[in-house]
């Protein structure tokens, strides 16, 4: 197989970028990436994305700062046996506030370490395959086509309404 | 919005982040001289000692703990309108978000100093922290002060990973139209965001649990300072409105600041177009249901005291009026109560004027509340003999001056340096389709 090519066509309109995707997928070439500067419910529906599972990481977090929190209120408690008041010295009550604010701090980490690590963060390679418009008011469609068939995706491209930009394979590259 | 385009919106925000002026870094040399002075104050504090304040018995909780609850509540309403108007898909929150959440963070960071300041030997504060040590001595978590400990410094955490991944598309943004050191630093600061279908996949979701979790946290937060108050076995702070009461009340606070810096930040950087008068007038509405609540919960205090036929709630409660600190009252009463019914006007509601106007009267008056509600009530308890007044010291003041400089201080260097509105919300709210061709 020889050297592959990117080419990436940019979109002033979301609709014809949607389009663009779903036609894309019919071709012999391959889709790589969707950039968007705004989170697109139509390109969602275009590249039949699915639901994040940054939830779950989340739910962990919460269910670990949960138990955390009431199991540090309680074994310090515990450390410091005095009855005051005549109140048990493990008073679940007053213990409830602590295991709160644990599970929602813990929760708030699973859910950063999710985006992270669902999202691929940090990813500075990304940006050699990236076209700055696409943080302003464009919508990249970024492919992939055999070197020869450079000129027809750039044309596809342009037919649809976009204009386009070429991502030379480097020399350290797979081939 | 209509009239804007992706583009505008972009180059709108990036003209903010142009060079400043002379002015602007008067200002800033003029803040960093009120925190400069204000650090002054505390040094002096450590080396003679916290009697250079006014806190004595009976009233050992001074301004300290005023402006510490001031900052929270102002803290309040960058959650509310970042988190809860987010759930409830409010669009008009959209252009203000961004400087509301960075008004959180900072007034986090100004309130957590307070405690630092009030402990005197503020090196002793890893006392509060649960480590293994050779005293065996451990936090005690049924106090409602370590209640604290736990809860703002979670607010703090939390907010500041919400601000930050708020930022994180709009950091790209930046990046992509700066050059030289600038680019290098916004590089890495977002983290090499591009904008992936992938990336949006998962920021969309973590964003919603993100204000999700950020909701119950703010009124969780500020329900557990009042317990500061309301577990303390004295008059006038006993009570169990002071949950709710707090919360509607920093919530009022926290809007009327937001006013207080959009108004003159969406002059300075021509904003009109993206935080137009009817976000403002907004605001304007939300503030009157929260100075509804406030005066509910004032009006059920002074209720209850007489309903419960307990003298001492009474006592309390006429004094708070008619004694020493009466003028806080009236005040507090007016300021947050009466004025705030004048954005019942449409006229009034839609003068930018009158809302500055209005939002410094709220400022001051909540800042009165505070006063009114820790002052008032241990310097007239139990027993008369034991009654004492409290004014605040030179040294405090000076505090006091250090931390509303340090709070503009961080806004100011902030909006000119970072995007100081949500340039991806504000694309998000507009209609798609050719119009945002740039």
């Amino acid at each position: 197989m020889g050297a592959e090519c990117q080419v990436m066509g940019l979109f002033t309109d979301e609709d014809r970028a949607a389009s663009t995707v779903k036609a894309l997928k019919k071709t012999p070439w391959h889709l790589k990436q969707v950039h968007s500067p705004v989170p697109s419910h139509k390109l969602s529906e275009a590249l039949n994305i699915k639901k994040s599972k940054v939830g779950y990481f989340t739910l962990v977090g919460g269910i670990i700062g949960f138990f955390l929190g009431f199991a540090l209120a309680m074994f310090t408690s515990a450390k410091w046996s005095l009855i005051v008041g005549g109140k048990p010295v493990i008073a679940l009550v007053p213990f409830v506030i602590v295991g709160f604010e644990f599970t929602i701090l813990f929760a708030v980490f699973g859910n950063v370490i999710g985006l992270l690590t669902q999202g691929g963060l940090p990813d500075y390679k990304g940006l050699n395959v990236y076209d700055p418009r696409c943080s302003g008011d464009h919508f990249g469609v970024l492919a992939a086509c055999p070197e020869a068939e450079k000129n027809q995706l750039i044309t596809y491209f342009k037919e649809k309404g976009g204009v386009t930009r070429v991502f030379e394979p480097s020399p350290s590259a797979d081939p | 919005m209509s009239e804007l385009t992706y583009a505008k919106i972009d180059q709108t925000v990036l003209d903010t982040l142009r060079p400043a002026t002379r002015v602007y870094w008067y200002t800033v040399a003029l803040l960093a001289a009120g925190i400069i002075g204000g650090l002054a104050c505390w040094i002096y504090q450590i080396f003679i000692g916290i009697g250079v304040g006014g806190q004595n018995n009976p009233v050992a909780w001074g301004t300290y703990l005023i402006n510490f609850v001031f900052w929270v509540g102002i803290a309040h309403s960058g959650t509310l309108i970042s988190a809860i108007l987010h759930l409830f898909q409010a669009g008009w929150r959209n252009p203000i978000a961004r400087a509301a959440e960075t008004m959180t963070v900072f007034a986090v960071c100004t309130a957590g100093l307070f405690p630092f300041i009030h402990l005197g030997r503020a090196w002793m504060v890893y006392y509060m922290l649960p480590y293994p040590n050779q005293r065996t001595l451990w936090p005690n978590f049924q106090s409602p002060l370590m209640f604290d400990v736990v809860a703002i410094s979670t607010y703090l955490t939390v907010s500041s990973l919400f601000w930050y991944t708020g930022l994180l598309p709009d950091l790209a943004t930046v990046r992509d139209r700066s050059t030289g050191l600038r680019k290098k630093i916004f590089t890495i600061l977002s983290m090499g965001w591009t904008g992936r279908m992938e990336q949006w996949r998962h920021y969309v979701r973590g964003y919603l649990f993100f204000a999700a979790l950020a909701t119950p946290l703010v009124i969780s937060v500020h329900s557990v300072v009042s317990w500061d108050f309301a577990l303390g076995v004295v008059p006038g702070w006993h009570t169990t409105i002071f949950a709710p009461y707090f919360v509607a009340g920093a919530i009022h606070s926290g809007l009327a600041m937001v006013l207080t810096l959009m108004i003159p930040l969406r002059k300075i950087f021509s904003y009109e177009k993206i935080i137009t008068l009817e976000v403002l007038e907004n605001v304007a509405k939300t503030i009157i249901l929260t100075g509804l609540i406030v005066g509910f919960a004032y009006g059920t205090e002074f209720f209850i005291a007489w309903y419960s036929h307990n003298s001492l709630e009474i006592s309390i409660f006429k004094w708070r009026a008619f004694g020493h600190y009466r003028v806080g009252f009236w005040i507090m009463v007016i300021c947050n109560t009466i004025i705030p019914l004048f954005l019942f006007l449409k006229r009034v509601r839609r003068s930018i004027i009158w809302l500055f106007v209005i939002s410094i009267f709220i400022n001051i008056g909540m800042w009165f509340e505070r006063f009114v509600i820790i002052i008032t009530s241990v310097a007239h308890d139990f027993i008369p003999h034991a009654w004492g007044l409290y004014w605040p010291t030179i040294v405090e003041m000076g505090i006091m001056v250090g931390s509303f400089s340090l709070f503009f201080f961080l806004f100011v260097l902030f909006v000119k340096h970072m995007p100081s509105v949500s340039m991806t919300e504000n694309k998000e709210v507009l209609v798609q389709g050719e119009s945002h061709g740039g």
